[in-house]
């Protein structure tokens, strides 16, 4: 009988603070809703096909964890504004003779009801929308995603699970709140401003030390495959610094203020920083939420879409020229008779190969240490910061190749470096020591500089006894890994891409056939491959980044609509006391923008901060391109502080007119 | 000197839905002199509260004149409107109106800063007016943090502060227990004493009793006023009352 009361009290609670209860349920479905979508896109079986999938994955699954501990920090906060309303009249009860333990049963029905809601209607939400954001990108993109429409039971369960851990501890903090507090305590609690943190200033220590140990883990990570575990603890310094600095910073740049008089004391700052002041933990809180999804949405699109536009030049990179066939030297003369081959082939057909282009090389990874290139097999040679490729070739090929005609004595050699510069005067490999003749300006094109990640020396010797002697050397040490002397031809073609398509295809199938032991790569058979994968890539950006991105806004609206209701009385009485509604439009201004930009400066930092680390990320994909990922960035961020003006216009208004509305009446 | 003459002030409410009027105002007219305290008397719905904001510049009549030292008030453009209340007037309400965002102190300097003061002339203002009002002690707390007469002694020096030609005060005793009604009282009659001139609008006789004169406005109208003299509180208490039912009992026969 009285459980059945409890339970329509709490219903009926609900249902009447419906003003209160409303956004801070969307914001529940919502934050659920993300969540699953997240996982399930880091569940979804597709990625699996993707290049780089396990680093792809493991960065979804980190996302997975980071959008976890966000709903918890998130859903506190939005809690927070409920809680400090509700108190009254939970306070009431209590003053009108309940016992605490009966308010805790009618909080318990309270936080049952709107976590079942929220869990149901998130989930919903969060199939439909991921079904909906699916098909929207893959119109958008043209197909060619690898990415199918997911739904598992697993990612239910889990979603479930960690709400449900979450509700319940922000029932817990609620009994917290509600069992340290007397019935007159709770009665004023509407009017309370909050309490500073004890330890502010230790906070805000603590919170720069994260945030340096974030960045200088960030900015120091040489070899991001090396350091991919080093990752998880760069973003969660990050994400712990934000969020200290912006409470404990923010309290005390407040607080720094208010004791200059001659600044608080003005009729645009006054209400404002006092106004944030009384809320000084939620406003902080809020502040940090807005800066790590900025940072979030920006390194999204910024490098994703620097993925996407640098596809084309990556590939005329990979593939300089429209035909190649890299294949082993080991049949002798029987090279020649492949590429005579090739020609016969091509010139029967109509089609005359044009910039051919002929030679063998080398190619092998080293250890550098000084002007010695160590060759030995080691565990963990491919995760090292010193690895090295080296690219050898014979003085005739190069000299032909670059129209030049240099010489060489014995034991000699020529360098081109194409990132870290090789200036010692020897360079030791293996038992030989060369003599360094000259440094190259420039090497001839080959497809094999962009297709790695390591660093690369282009070796030029002297005679082809000299590769042979490299390639023996090298093949007792690495044996079965060991590379081989490959011969390369590859010459363009003019003509359209349908013709060369056909061309492709019967000569590949002839090759084929013929045993050709080697490779056979064309750059419009290998286009679609690769925009399967980049455009996978660019689609998650892009997904995320909306995902992201709503959600930003809605903090923001949440934040701007909770505390315009707050603020409504306020501005109230100021214009009684005699505030005109210009001077109240510029206080709201003035507040606002203290309020809004900065976020949007320290998300800028961040982003700062992590490029040299994605551009790492970004050579994984062979996007060398630094200049580009610039750009990428530096348009996303502008394009970004737009719709982000535009969103404070939007919510500055909301604001102003709930605050305005009381006075028209 | 009249420092307030309101003259016929008339508002009528259209509601919103039908179009039906009300009329609050009918035909008001009266002044006050420097000096002086002039309490308004009504019963709720008599249009006091429509009249108070209209003295206050919060509300246009429908028709008819605020005139304070001789100025229009009804005819100052929006923009100044907000400098003009804040620079002549000084406010006391019900529910007293302080933010909770601001401390006691926070709370008086708000004119004042509203007006560009610097803090140094402020502080050398509080300083005296404190003391007077004995919360000084209080002055760095928080609203929810003390007492609902404390809280009006500080909007009484927010209303002061500026150092106004006029208080308006809105039924200023009516969130009072019986003791800070007294004190409160004891207070305004004080700074009247020293120069202060108050409008005070009220139904509590005990708040009316202290003051210098009376009116009572029923219907819109100005029915009826009552001067002090030299009587003591005691007794403009027992003239107010008598006043009151004669008020009631009379209007009733007219109807």
């Amino acid at each position: 009988m009285t459980r059945g009361l409890y339970r329509r009290l709490a219903a009926g609670n609900i249902r009447k603070n419906g003003k209160l209860y409303l956004p801070y349920v969307l914001t529940c479905i919502f934050t659920v809703a993300m969540y699953y979508m997240v996982c399930s896109l880091s569940q979804n079986p597709g990625l699996e096909k993707m290049q780089g999938a396990q680093t792809l994955i493991y960065l979804l699954r980190l996302g997975s964890v980071i959008i976890g501990l966000f709903s918890l920090v998130f859903l506190f906060y939005t809690n927070s504004f409920l809680m400090k309303r509700r108190k009254e009249e939970l306070g009431l009860f209590y003053v009108l003779g309940m016992e605490k333990r009966h308010l805790f049963r009618v909080l318990g029905f309270e936080t049952l009801y709107v976590g079942s809601i929220s869990l149901m209607a998130g989930l919903i939400l969060g199939v439909l929308l991921d079904k909906l954001l699916y098909l929207c990108i893959v119109r958008m993109l043209g197909g060619g995603i690898t990415l199918g429409f997911f739904l598992s039971g697993e990612v239910v369960k889990n979603t479930a699970a960690l709400f449900c851990g979450i509700f319940f501890l922000i029932y817990l903090s609620g009994l917290w709140e509600l069992g340290r507090s007397g019935g007159l305590e709770l009665l004023q609690a509407r009017h309370a401003g909050e309490r500073e943190p004890r330890s502010k200033w230790l906070m805000a220590l603590l919170g720069l030390l994260c945030l340096a140990g974030g960045y200088y883990l960030a900015l120091t990570m040489e070899n991001p495959v090396a350091s991919l575990a080093l990752f998880f603890p760069a973003v969660l310094l990050v994400l712990a610094g934000t969020y200290l600095l912006f409470t404990a910073g923010s309290v005390l740049l407040l607080k720094m203020l208010r004791r200059n008089r001659k600044f608080y004391y003005h009729p645009r700052h006054f209400t404002g920083i006092s106004g944030m002041l009384y809320r000084m933990k939620r406003n902080g809180v809020g502040l940090a939420n807005i800066c790590m999804l900025s940072t979030v949405v920006l390194i999204m699109i910024s490098s994703t879409s620097t993925l996407m536009l640098g596809l084309e030049g990556m590939l005329k990179s990979r593939y300089p020229q429209d035909f190649m066939f890299t294949f082993r030297e080991t049949h002798g003369e029987q090279g020649e008779a492949w590429i005579e081959e090739i020609r016969h082939f091509c010139t029967e057909r109509g089609c005359i190969p044009r910039e051919e282009m002929q030679y063998k090389s080398l190619v092998f990874v080293a250890l550098q240490e000084g002007d010695t290139f160590r060759v030995e097999q080691a565990e963990d040679i491919l995760t090292s910061v010193n690895i090295q490729e080296l690219f050898c070739v014979t003085l005739e090929d190069y000299n032909r190749l670059m129209g030049e005609e240099r010489v060489l004595e014995e034991q000699e050699i020529l360098v081109y470096s194409n990132r870290e510069t090789f200036d010692a005067p020897v360079l030791r490999i293996l038992d030989r020591e060369y003599r360094v003749a000259g440094h190259l300006e420039d090497f001839f094109k080959n497809n094999q500089t962009a297709s790695e990640l390591a660093s690369t020396q282009f070796l030029v010797l002297p005679d082809f006894q000299e590769l042979e002697r490299l390639y023996q050397g090298q093949k007792a040490v690495y044996q079965e890994a060991a590379s081989e002397i490959r011969t390369f031809y590859g010459f363009d073609l003019e003509a359209g891409e349908k013709e060369q398509a056909v061309l492709w295809e019967a000569l590949s199938e002839e090759l084929r056939q013929k045993g050709f032991p080697g490779k056979m790569e064309n750059l419009s058979a290998e286009r679609p491959g690769f925009l399967g994968v980049y455009g996978g890539f660019f689609f998650i950006g892009i997904f995320l980044g909306v995902l992201f991105g709503v959600a930003m806004v809605l903090i923001i609206y949440y934040k701007q609509i909770t505390e315009g209701y707050e603020d409504q009385e306020r501005f109230v009485v100021m214009q009684r006391v005699g505030m005109s509604w210009e001077e109240v439009r510029r206080s709201i201004h003035s507040q606002v923008l203290m309020v809004f930009f900065l976020p949007l400066l320290v998300a800028g930092l961040h982003v700062a901060a992590a490029f040299p680390l994605i551009s790492k990320l970004l050579l994984l994909f062979n996007l060398p391109d630094v200049g580009l990922h610039v750009r990428c960035t530096l348009i996303t961020f502008l394009v970004f502080a737009g719709l982000y003006v535009g969103v404070y216009g939007l919510t500055a208004r909301a604001y102003y007119q709930i605050v305005r509305r009381p006075a028209d009446r | 000197m009249a420092i307030l003459e309101a003259q016929g002030l008339k508002k009528i409410y259209t509601t919103r839905f039908g179009g039906n009027q009300v009329q609050a105002l009918r035909e008001v007219s009266f002044s006050v002199e420097a000096g002086e305290y002039v309490a308004i008397m009504g019963e709720s719905g008599s249009g006091k509260t429509t009249l108070l904001n209209i003295l206050a510049a919060l509300d246009k009549p429908t028709s008819g004149q605020v005139l304070l030292e001789g100025k229009n008030v009804t005819r100052i453009p929006e923009k100044h409107l907000a400098a003009f209340r804040r620079e002549k007037l000084g406010f006391v309400f019900q529910d007293f109106h302080l933010l909770d965002t601001f401390t006691l102190e926070d709370n008086i300097f708000l004119p004042l800063v509203l007006g560009g003061k610097d803090y140094r002339e402020m502080s050398g203002r509080l300083k005296p007016l404190a003391e007077k009002l004995g919360i000084s002690a209080l002055l760095k707390k928080y609203p929810y943090e003390v007492s609902g007469g404390q809280k009006q002694r500080a909007a009484v020096a927010r209303a002061l502060i500026t150092r106004p030609r006029l208080v308006l005060a809105d039924e200023p005793t009516g969130a009072l227990d019986s003791r800070a009604t007294d004190s409160l009282l004891g207070l305004f009659a004080r700074i009247n004493q020293e120069g202060q001139t108050i409008l005070m609008v009220t139904h509590s006789v005990k708040a009316a009793s202290h003051a210098g004169r009376v009116l009572f406005i029923r219907d819109g109208q100005v029915f009826h006023q009552l001067y002090r003299g030299q009587e003591t509180n005691e007794q403009l208490y027992q003239r107010i009352s008598h006043t009151l039912t004669l008020l009631t009992t009379g209007g009733e026969r007219h109807d």
